[in-house]
């Protein structure tokens, strides 16, 4: 009995860890976020630090401010959430999953407003940033990130 | 024609007879030297008859032969077949040995296609970026919205960039 486990588990681990199908399931973040150029910025958010410098060089603030945040374990890649801040919500619709990442549709909402929807197939190593509306004299910005 | 020594043979024997036998006896030298040898040689022959021929066995003597008999050729035939399973418990390819060769075989097939999936991506570089595969604004609040799509591929950063947006007050950016 014991050498049939000591010969099963290394195949079954074997196997399992070979197919891309039954790895862990993953987590997406989905942000709605602020920047802004202020004199003395507060330091990024954890989730963003990733990607601080790309979003410093295109969109030029100093500062970003998490607003709304969801985090979404997707097991199907068929699931679908909401990222809310007061006045905004990002609906975001998986629909399915493939090797390279999962392929969303995402809809931004002033209150019950739509401004912008768009599909995007969401790389597992690649976050997503859309610039949104002008606010103030800041920039709402939607990020993407799979953790 | 018979040699001396086959005359002397049979002579010794007794199957000489008649002119043979007479005209044998007229060639030896020495008559009586020569039946004093065949005398010898009668007697070794009664001797060798008496001490070397098959002795008889009795009913119980006969039945204890036969059980020695029967004991060593199943004792033969035990050993000759404990020599063949230990022959064959003693080959390579046991079962435990065979699951293992698999399982390595199996590894080896694993890691290869993973290898060579491996190569196969980075050249489709593409996949590894996310895609917008479209973007629309609302034309009634945003009538003069465009929106463009840019790839960083040294940061690995896909951007949805919009311009001609509705701006909005800073309120909106309460929590």
């Amino acid at each position: 009995m014991g050498g049939v486990s000591a010969y099963l588990i290394p195949v079954f681990a074997l196997i399992l860890s070979a197919i891309p199908g039954l790895r862990g399931a993953e987590t997406v973040w989905s942000g709605l976020v602020i920047a802004e150029n202020v004199a003395q910025p507060q330091p990024i958010p954890p989730e963003l630090t990733r990607i601080e410098g790309p979003l410093k060089k295109f969109f030029g603030y100093n500062q970003f401010q998490v607003i709304g945040q969801s985090q979404k374990t997707l097991k199907t890649g068929q699931e679908d959430w909401l990222a809310t801040s007061k006045f905004f919500g990002l609906h975001v619709d998986a629909r399915g999953e493939s090797e390279a990442g999962y392929v969303l549709n995402l809809k931004l909402y002033k209150e019950k407003e739509l401004l912008l929807e768009t599909d995007a197939k969401l790389s597992k190593r690649s976050p997503l940033v859309i610039k949104g509306p002008q606010i103030g004299s800041g920039q709402l910005l939607l990020v993407l990130v799979v953790e | 024609m018979k040699t001396f020594e086959e005359k002397w043979t049979a002579w010794l024997d007794g199957q000489l007879s008649g002119r043979e036998l007479a005209k044998f006896e007229a060639s030896l030298p020495d008559k009586a030297a020569a039946e004093v040898e065949k005398a010898d040689a009668r007697k070794l022959r009664q001797l060798l008859k008496q001490e070397l021929g098959a002795r008889t066995l009795t009913n119980q003597e006969f039945f204890s032969h036969q059980v020695h008999e029967k004991i060593a050729q199943e004792d033969a035939e035990a050993s000759q077949s404990s020599g063949r399973r230990s022959a064959t418990t003693s080959t390579w390819w046991t079962i435990p040995r065979l699951l293992w060769a698999g399982t390595l075989s199996l590894a080896v097939f694993l890691v290869c296609t993973l290898f060579v999936v491996h190569e196969k991506t980075p050249t489709e570089e593409s996949s590894y970026l996310t895609q917008i595969l479209n973007a629309r604004v609302d034309p009634v609040v945003s009538p003069n919205a465009t929106v463009s799509m840019f790839e960083v591929k040294q940061d690995r950063v896909t951007v949805l960039w919009t311009e001609g947006l509705q701006s909005l007050p800073a309120d909106y950016a309460a929590k």
